[in-house]
């Protein structure tokens, strides 16, 4: 028997597909995750009640979630930018380190009223992120150095300056683990009343509707948009890639820097070495998945909150091995990638029977 | 054989090739005997190269036949055409620069070593085998390029790393490569674009003695002179359509630049006589290099006049993209200078260009003309939403941009187009694609519009919108700088023409004192600059051809130096 699959682009995508992809998908993966719960004697909708429904239900879960999206949100949006540009930003983990280190430095060892203070650490976080996300703009831009391998090679050495510092100038508190001093109640994020979550979510919000303005009615986003798409056209059209390819891995920077900061600063109050439980590589499915515009991305980052924290309450709640947790998240990101496929490309699938090739007429019908 | 009288030792019958909306081969026939050195003429895009990809197995053929030494063959891919003993040396060479000359040739053929497979009497039978699958035999094999480099006078080290050759070196590797292989027929893709004077006269020198040993070559070339040389017989393309096949000895020059450019459909242009005002652009000796930097644009002086058509005639590959490209900024100068109404905008960047009115619509459209996944209404604005129409406080006026589009679109009826903000520029036919750019750079009133290719590749109602356009924007008094590969085109629409050849201005006339022949005969190399009489004598074209292409080893010698 012989399969032949045939890949046709799509002319417009229907509406209901649009729309419903996402949804369906979801469900399928939770379909497929279900069977790996069922060989472990797991009861799927008792597990996804936990994973997803519990969560959203309750305030201690909602504040989780959260608290797990902020990082999200701002370093997807530093991936989110460069890719309108039509570059990627990899190395969004790097950037979040190094605005971490720098933001707890400030906090730590700089006196000043509390709002004073956290407006400095935010700058030095933004600054540093900065500095982290120009070298492999400006390499790109100079010299057309594949941002893709600078910006993930940078983070490295962000990681190994993380765990540098926390073991030697920046150790603190007491015995000798490599953590830094906690940071003083002044240096740490207020929460918001009610839901119980530290103010880093809005500084999220309020820099993804920023990031929404920029690129959706401004010039500069119209040259990114641009740019991204035809850079050669863009070129001819007047616009200077050098200064928009810097200027988008510098912004990003500075988003990433942000997001390092407000998990020390909001979450874990002192730097840890390994302390981002892999935010900057999350950011890019989380960038792609929300690269229509920046509220998407905010979408896409709260999705993926909820799926760390289900994760975790999964895990404890039924003594699952996080492999499989880790299973049903990868299950979800890889179904989301195959929809976004099939939303631009209709497939057909053919079945002939026997050893023979398809005769031109037998796979020009419709497929099955 | 299978046919009587003068056998062929490959034939290509009816080959279609279709591509969506252009066919690239329409029923092509080719004859190529045995020992000869066939040439396969036609400007760019005439569908030269699709036959031989499909005779080389990169392409299968959508309609016809190939017959090699009398059997049918079906190629599906190169590896299947070596086999049936078809070589090609690709204009880009395919090459390893790291690895040797011997290794480059032996890449794919590789042969088990001798000293592990010979049958030593201690070798056991899996050590034997072993060897027959994974050891390499360089000796023998570079022995027999040694062999083969000698015999045809080649001078190549087969021992030397591929990087430190000349280009007209690794060429002869490329050939090295196919005798190695026992090609019977060799095709050559344009193989003198990349080789001096020098370099290329010793490739006639080789390709002659391969002949003479029985090897049937087919030349590939869009140079008249260089068939006129080299080959036996021509083969002659022209829209995808085989014109004629001819022996070269009967043919001039002039015959075969007829054939080649062809007659087309006249269209009826009101051209109203345009009083010619100041100089808008101004350039003086342009030298600009290509993409693969090599001297492109070598010393070219121009002025566009308020109110004129320049036309800029030439085949394509002779500098006149790269000269568009400089004139609106696009592309670096690596000497020259170029004014705008008097301004020096020398090596500013393509913004300065525009600010100062110069307009440009690009050859690729998808390349530099075009977003195509961005809308219509962001594809339409791109030259003007800096302007203070488009803003409002800190944004851009997406809107107004909208209006701008819409007013593009129904002043140079672009069609096609319903929602301007929502449809993707890259979802319109290229004749609308091609409208939208052409409006979007005259709507702006530009002092200068530099059209590379304005009606290429689109159907004949666009053609004539476009042109009409041109004119109609030269009565307003915009200077034009049109390069067009369309002779009709250049002559029909200009004010004034220049012949581009291998980077410089080999000839300047009016349409009224010059007629197709000529420039056709001008642009591919042949005829004299300086030919008064347009009298097409042979000898005015060897003169020339000898200028640039030193034939024989006197003239060789003489100007080896300088050249």
């Amino acid at each position: 028997m012989n399969i032949d699959v045939d890949f046709t682009a799509r002319q417009e995508v229907p509406r209901w597909l649009a729309y419903g992809s996402s949804v369906f998908t979801i469900l399928a993966a939770l379909l497929v995750g279900a069977v790996a719960l069922v060989t472990l004697n797991v009861n799927p909708l008792d597990a996804y009640q936990v994973m997803f429904v519990q969560q959203l239900t309750g305030l201690t879960g909602i504040s989780n979630v959260l608290e797990k999206s902020t990082p999200l949100i701002l370093a997807g949006l530093a991936v989110y930018i460069p890719l309108r540009a039509g570059l990627w930003n990899i190395g969004a983990t790097g950037q979040i380190y190094i605005g971490a280190i720098i933001g707890t430095w400030i906090g730590i060892n700089v006196t000043a009223p509390s709002f004073v203070l956290l407006i400095l650490m935010f700058l030095g976080a933004a600054l540093g992120g900065m500095l982290w996300g120009f070298i492999p703009g400006y390499l790109r831009a100079k010299w057309g150095v594949n941002e893709i391998i600078t910006s993930l090679l940078i983070s490295y050495a962000a990681i190994e300056i993380n765990g540098y510092m926390v073991r030697g100038p920046m150790q603190g508190g007491a015995g000798n683990f490599p953590v830094s001093a906690v940071l003083p109640s002044g240096a740490q994020l207020p929460e918001i009343p009610i839901i119980e979550s530290h103010i880093g979510i809005l500084i999220a919000l309020l820099f993804a509707v920023i990031v929404y303005v920029v690129v959706q009615k401004t010039n500069v986003g119209y040259e990114i948009t641009f740019t991204g798409s035809n850079p050669d056209a863009a070129r001819q059209a007047g616009m200077n890639s050098f200064y928009i390819y810097v200027m988008v891995f510098v912004a990003a920077g500075a988003l990433a820097g942000m997001a390092g900061l407000i998990e020390i600063a909001g979450v874990q109050d002192r730097l840890r070495p390994d302390f981002s439980p892999g935010y900057g590589f999350t950011a890019i499915v989380v960038a792609l998945l929300g690269r229509g515009n920046a509220f998407k991305v905010v979408l896409a980052a709260l999705f993926f909150g909820l799926l760390l924290v289900g994760g975790t309450s999964l895990e404890v709640a039924y003594t699952v091995p996080s492999a499989l947790v880790e299973v049903i998240q990868a299950l979800v990101i890889l179904f989301l990638i195959t929809a976004e496929f099939l939303k631009s490309y209709k497939v057909d699938i053919d079945f002939t029977m026997g050893e023979s090739k398809p005769n031109p007429t037998a796979s020009a019908e419709e497929g099955v | 054989m299978t046919n009587g009288g003068s056998p062929s030792f490959l034939e290509m019958r009816g080959i279609v090739k279709k591509f969506p909306g252009v066919i690239a081969n329409d029923e092509v026939d080719l004859k190529v005997k045995k020992g000869e050195i066939h040439g396969l003429l036609g400007e760019n895009g005439a569908g030269k190269s699709t036959l031989m990809k499909i005779l080389y197995g990169l392409y299968t053929k959508d309609g016809g036949e190939i017959v090699l030494d009398g059997e049918q063959i079906d190629l599906e891919s190169p590896q299947q055409a070596i086999n049936a003993g078809i070589g090609m040396v690709h204009q880009h060479f395919m090459l390893i620069p790291k690895l040797t000359v011997t290794q480059n040739v032996i890449l794919g053929k590789r042969e088990a070593s001798n000293t592990l497979t010979a049958g030593k009497e201690g070798s056991s039978g899996v050590l034997k085998s072993l060897g027959e699958m994974f050891s390499i035999d360089r000796k023998g094999p570079q022995e027999r390029i040694k062999g083969l480099s000698d015999d045809y006078g080649f001078g190549i080290d087969p021992t030397e790393p591929v990087w430190q050759l000349e280009v007209g070196e690794q060429q002869r590797v490329e050939i090295l490569k196919a005798l190695y292989r026992d090609v019977d027929l060799l095709i050559l893709d344009e193989p003198t674009a990349v080789l001096t004077p020098n370099e290329a006269s010793k490739l006639f020198e080789t390709l002659e003695e391969l002949a003479d040993d029985g090897l049937s070559i087919i030349f590939i070339t869009h140079k008249l002179y260089e068939a006129k040389e080299i080959t036996d017989r021509v083969t002659i393309l022209r829209d995808g359509k085989h014109i004629d096949t001819v022996d070269t000895a009967d043919m001039t020059e002039a015959d075969l630049a007829e054939r080649m450019v062809g007659h087309e459909v006249l269209f009826d242009l009101d051209k109203s006589e345009v009083a010619k005002g100041d100089v808008k652009m101004r350039a003086d000796n342009l030298h600009a290099l290509d993409e693969r930097g090599l001297p492109a644009v070598e010393g070219i002086d121009l002025e566009i006049k308020s109110g004129e058509i320049v036309g800029i005639a030439g085949v394509s590959g002779n500098g006149q993209k790269e000269l568009a490209e400089c004139l609106v900024g696009v592309r670096d100068i690596e000497e020259g200078t170029i004014t705008v109404n008097d301004r020096d905008l020398t090596n500013k960047h393509p913004r300065k260009f525009i600010e100062e009115g110069v307009s440009f619509i690009p050859e690729d459209r998808l390349k530099y003309g075009l977003a195509p996944e961005l809308s219509v209404m962001h594809n339409a604005g791109v030259k003007e939403y800096r302007k203070k129409r488009f803003q409002s406080g800190p944004f851009l006026d997406y809107d107004e941009l909208e209006a701008y589009a819409n007013e593009i679109i129904d002043k140079y009826d672009v069609r096609g187009i319903s929602d301007a903000r929502k449809m993707q520029s890259g979802d319109l036919s290229g004749g609308n694609m091609q409208k939208l750019i052409v409006g979007r750079e005259s709507y702006r009133n530009p002092d200068v519009l530099i059209a590379n290719q304005p009606t290429r590749g689109v159907d004949v109602g666009a053609i004539e919108d476009i042109r009409r356009n041109l004119l109609a924007q030269r009565e307003k008094g915009m200077g034009i700088l049109l390069v067009s590969e369309d002779l009709d085109e250049v002559l029909d629409m200009s004010d004034r023409i220049l012949v581009v050849y291998e980077g410089e201005v080999v000839h300047e006339t009016t349409p009224e004192e010059t007629n197709k022949q000529e420039i056709g005969l001008k642009m591919t190399g042949g005829g004299s600059t300086e030919d008064s009489e347009g009298a097409v004598a042979t000898d005015g074209g060897q003169t020339s051809k000898t200028e640039a292409l030193p034939t024989n080893q006197d003239a060789d010698n003489s100007n080896g130096g300088e050249r």
